[in-house]
């Protein structure tokens, strides 16, 4: 019917006006009464508009957004003007937000499956249940474990925990319930291999903060800065400044595998081959030696003066003397003093002249910053590849200098309504208490340098090693998406008791024996300290735009209530700690003896600002010597002794910088036994050591976050799968971008829907022949072929991880995603 | 009486398409139907392939070609230099479409771009195409403004529910200006990393006229007459964002 009288419409018009559709017709100049009157739309009646302060939740960053809501709808978001990250500002994503309050795919309510039998092709049957019966069947699971001294197969997993009012509540859960599986995190699929990079050299297991804009040149490996990197919006902010506004614009060299946008806005794109940013790195170390460009004042110097790094030539260590850094001269003579630009040549692909280049820009036009995140390190050699390019944040001196790199501050939270130390009961205080995790994250048995191993959680409770899990609640997680060889967790999720606590459907909730839906972010009073920013401490909140649209409840009030409905004193430790609001109301008394900078005080005026912070960093290293922020003198001029250096800032056994890091070589042993081949002489210095590829396959397998990722949403929010641009994006698909000499070699054709083949697994996906990748790499973005998710993700795109072979870093537990060789052929 | 224009900066833009959310949600757009799109384009070969990309909204014409063209006058100029469709004359007959050089004009078809169609989720009220739930307030068919009834051409209003009514005589409507934030167009309002401006072209000291001077700004297909009140700032070259000035602006 609407196709007809559109049609007619326009019919009627021409006939009316005699003339056909030529373009030119127009200018005739006729007054018509188009021919089906329409209701005139007038000016819609102003409702009152509330602006309410909130945080963005489709990434990490924690931009503050202000919320339109009129009548009681929602109906715009933007960047929070008064928000040091977001600065009134948005990335794509922010404003989709709308859109996934009302996705009219989300859980109406708790619900509990009937259909006892579990899979892809079995409906769930679930049927709604009320509030307190589902939390009741959790306790009750929960209490009869405790009684069957079963209490260690229950396991919480986690994905973007925000703060105290959610995820922060889940380890004393664990302490009280008596299990080490509340919670696992999953750092190990996300980026750990950069903490892992950085806890061996310089002793902080975190990731860093940068003064960007007083840098004066960037050097990224495989850190998507305009697509992918956290925190997106800021960092899209500082690239206007720094490339447009900068008196003298920031050098920027981009290293990675396909052509993207950082790559294509950078002044220099190096596309190696996967797996080699170590090398790359390593030969730029060489050069700033050989070429005198390191620090002094950071590194120190050759006590005559006189620069002996030679090419190929060992050097006595006495004749060097280093300040803040360790095993300068051990490292060269191991490893770095044949680690030639010709040679990175051979392992990279990049030239010899364009490494020299790279290096010697990175030693003279300082301050610099090499950053790195999963491209670098996602690789079975990928704390060696991490802590090379770590490595040349020292050799220049830019650890926590202007226009350097630093580590986020905590914020100054209050204490909990009481404590739980209180409520531990016998059971809970057991020895028998002491069990491995299900993921034997920490254990010598599995990965004892990882804190968190959730891709190995699902497998182990399959092979029942250390034992198999009873019941597991997943919040913000969906490992049997995005964990690689996902067929060991969709088996999991088959054999054990599944509550997911997601607000939408999904492949756990699509398994799961019990949903209780959160609200989505628009919807809840919720903390979120910042991920690391430019390291000033900062708390922001969220306030609830509107009541929730469903019968949904807080993750964090979800589990004070199980923990109310325990038996013994754990029960009562909830009663006590009451709800999310009470625990966000002792966060906030710490804001009373330190008041924020922008008058944030209490919790009232926190809810009115949405953010509490209080600029600026408090550490900065100068020509090599430390200080802290004098507050009366507004600089920094408080010296720091060596001690405070190690206690706050080198965190290493040294107190320094180390090129040869204690914290490997205290497990040298235990690393030496799990990974045959690896150099007993070097493995405690960054070195080069060849990645073991996985999958069997002839070409690489990339699997990059896109823009429009907004943690697992984006393939079924319409607009985002509308723009997924621009490389391997491609507005209805995501396509596999593949080389036109690969595509030749296996006849495929543009446009052909292809078969992607690994030992994990197969994938298809429609071809799109590119320049933009390399000649030995297919790219495909994660986060789509979802098979459960809601009714624009179906049947649309195309799932990576089960293509990619389980395999991880043996000492920070990263998930090998990018060593995947796959065959790719026409379908 | 002001000439609204817009400078877009490609030395500084991200090809992140901030600008094309936030306008899809600030005018209801249906799923791949931008008023404001960011075209890329793909050239040269490895180690050494081109990527660039193009931010394109309505240009705001002087000479609107799409105006001339239309038969009922639905599309007009108003005084303050903006091209907008009246949408209670428009007939959809989509002369301006085709009139109109640089692919800014829209008519809500039939068949939806994606599957599901979202027209039938989210089922419209009246003649209107649809009815998302999260719908803004404003509603003004006189000047294009709100969803987009069946029927008829829509394109970019330079978001005129929130410029008209900006105090008179402001030079420039900058975001940072906290009294003037909720007037700025949506994609200006958002863009990260400041690469839109938008202020009046008739005042010589606005800021847009001091970037269009200092930066050699120029106008996409100047050669049609059309002249856009969108101004581009090509910088050194060293960026993403670059004028596509001999390849067509149909996206691929």
């Amino acid at each position: 019917m609407e196709i007809l009288k559109t049609k007619v419409s326009r019919r009627r018009f021409l006939q009316a006006s005699g003339v056909a559709g030529a373009a030119g017709a127009g200018y005739t100049a006729l007054s018509v009464t188009p021919a089906a009157t329409r209701e005139a739309h007038a000016q819609a009646a102003a409702g009152s508009t509330v602006v309410n302060k909130s945080i963005c939740g489709q990434c990490p960053a924690r931009c503050g957004i202000d919320v339109y809501t009129t009548n009681g709808k929602v109906h715009a978001i933007y960047g929070a003007t008064n928000h040091p990250i977001a600065n009134g500002k948005g990335c794509p994503k922010m404003h989709l937000g709308t859109y996934i309050l009302y996705d009219p795919d989300r859980f109406k309510g708790p619900m509990k499956r009937t259909n006892p039998k579990k899979g892809r092709d079995e409906d769930p049957k679930f049927v709604p249940i009320k509030w307190d019966e589902a939390l009741q069947i959790v306790a009750d699971r929960l209490n009869t474990l405790r009684e069957k001294n079963e209490s260690h197969r229950f396991a919480v997993f986690y994905g973007r925990g925000w703060g105290a009012s959610c995820a922060g509540l889940q380890g004393t859960f664990g302490k009280l319930y008596g299990s080490p599986n509340v919670a696992i995190g999953h750092a190990s699929i996300c980026a750990t291999g950069s903490q892992a990079a950085k806890s061996a050299t310089d002793g902080n297991g975190s990731y860093n903060s940068y003064d960007y804009k007083n840098a004066n040149n960037l050097l990224m490996f495989g850190a998507n800065f305009l697509e992918a990197f956290r925190p997106y919006n800021n960092n899209l902010q500082v690239w206007g400044y720094i490339r447009g506004e900068k008196p003298v614009k920031t050098r920027v060299t981009y290293v990675d595998v396909h052509m993207n946008t950082t790559a294509a806005a950078a002044d220099r794109a190096l596309l190696l081959k996967p797996g080699t940013d170590g090398a790359l790195a390593l030969a730029i170390a060489h050069v700033l030696l050989t070429q005198g460009l390191w620090d002094r004042n950071f590194v120190g110097n050759f006590k005559d003066g006189v620069n002996q790094f030679k090419t190929g030539e060992k050097i006595d260590p006495a004749a060097f003397n280093e300040k803040w850094t360790k095993g300068l001269i051990e490292w060269w003579n191991l490893e770095l003093k044949d680690r030639t630009p010709k040679w990175a040549e051979g392992v990279t692909t990049i030239p010899a002249d364009q490494i020299i280049a790279t290096a010697v820009e990175f030693g003279t036009v300082r301050p610099s910053i090499a950053l790195m995140e999963r491209g670098a390190h996602t690789h079975s050699n990928g704390v060696y590849n991490g802590m090379a390019i770590h490595s040349l944040n020292a050799l220049v001196g830019s650890l926590f200098a202007e226009g350097g790199l630093g580590y986020q501050q905590g914020q100054s939270y209050g204490k909990m309504p009481v404590s739980a130390d209180d409520f531990m009961d016998d059971y809970a205080k057991s020895p028998d208490r002491k069990k491995p995790r299900i993921d034997l994250a920490g254990h010598d048995d599995g990965y004892a340098m990882a804190g968190t191993m959730i891709q190995e959680a699902g497998q182990n409770h399959n092979a029942k090693k250390p034992y198999s899990l009873d019941t597991a609640m997943f919040y913000l997680t969906n490992p049997v998406m995005s964990c690689p060889d996902t067929k060991s967790w969709e088996e999991a999720l088959k054999t054990m008791y599944v509550i997911d606590t997601s607000p939408f459907p999904g492949e756990t909730a699509w398994m799961a024996d019990l949903i209780l839906p959160d609200h989505t972010y628009l919807e809840r009073l919720q903390d979120a300290p910042t991920y690391p920013f430019q390291g000033f401490p900062m708390a922001q909140l969220r306030t609830p735009a509107v009541k929730p649209v469903h019968d949904t409840k807080y993750y964090g009030d979800v589990l004070i209530e199980i923990g109310k409905r325990i038996k013994g004193p754990m029960g009562e430790y909830y009663k006590q700690v009451k709800d999310t609001e009470n625990v966000l109301r002792h966060m906030a008394k710490g804001f009373e003896a330190d008041p924020g900078d922008n008058g944030v005080k209490d919790f009232e005026s926190w809810k009115k600002e949405g953010v509490w912070y209080k600029k600026p960093y408090a550490f900065r290293q100068i020509r090599g010597e430390f200080f802290m922020w004098d507050k009366a003198a507004k600089s920094y001029s408080i010296p720091m002794k060596p001690d405070d250096v190690k206690k706050d800032l080198l965190k290493t056994e040294s107190g320094k910088f180390e090129f040869t890091s204690s914290k490997l070589l205290g497990k040298k042993d235990w690393i030496l036994a799990k990974v045959p081949g690896r150099s007993a002489e070097k493995m405690h210095i960054p070195h080069w050591e060849e990645p073991k590829y996985t999958g069997g396959g002839d070409v690489h397998f990339i699997s990059p976050k896109t823009a429009m990722h907004a943690e697992g949403r984006s393939s079924n929010l319409p607009h985002a799968i509308a723009l997924n641009q621009p490389t391997a994006g491609g507005r209805k698909h995501n396509f596999l971008e593949i080389h036109p000499s690969y595509a030749a070699k296996k006849g495929i054709g543009d446009g052909d829907r292809v078969k992607i083949k690994s030992s994990a697994g197969e994938t298809f996906a429609v071809a799109r022949i590119s320049e933009l990748t390399r000649p030995d790499v297919v790219v495909l973005p994660f986060g789509q072929g979802r098979w459960a998710m809601g009714r624009w993700a179906k049947d649309r795109g195309s799932h990576t991880d089960q293509v990619i072979v389980q395999q991880s870093d043996r000492i920070s537990g990263m998930a090998n995603f990018y060593s995947a060789m796959v065959t790719v052929e026409k379908a | 009486m002001a000439k609204w224009g817009m400078v877009i900066d490609l030395e500084k833009c991200t090809g992140c398409q901030a600008c094309s959310t936030a306008c899809q949600m600030e005018n209801n757009r249906l799923p791949g139907e931008n008023y404001q799109d960011v075209l890329f384009y793909k050239e040269g070969k490895q180690p050494n392939p081109t990527l660039s990309w193009f931010p394109r909204p309505c240009m705001h014409c002087e000479e609107p070609s799409c105006m001339h063209v239309c038969p009922t006058k639905a599309t007009f100029k108003t005084e303050d230099g903006v091209v907008l469709i009246d949408w209670n004359k428009c007939i959809g007959c989509k002369y301006c479409m085709i009139a109109c050089p640089y692919g800014v004009r829209f008519y809500t078809d039939e068949k939806p771009l994606h599957e599901p169609n979202i027209k039938a989720v989210f089922k419209g009220e009246g003649d209107l195409s649809w009815n998302p739930p999260y719908k803004g307030p404003q509603q003004d068919a006189t000047h294009g403004v709100g969803i987009q009834p069946n029927g008829v051409v829509s394109k970019c209003t330079f978001c005129y529910h929130k410029i008209s009514k900006a105090p008179k005589g402001t030079p420039d409507l900058d975001e940072s200006n906290p009294a003037l934030v909720e007037f700025v167009p949506a994609c200006v309002r958002t863009c990260a990393p400041k690469a839109r401006y938008f202020g009046d072209l008739d005042n010589p000291k606005s800021q847009v006229n001091q970037l269009i001077s200092a930066k050699k700004g120029v106008r996409l297909l100047d050669h049609t007459g059309n002249k856009p009140q969108v101004y581009y700032l090509t910088g050194s070259g060293a960026a993403g964002g670059a004028i596509p000035s001999n390849r067509s602006t149909n996206k691929a």
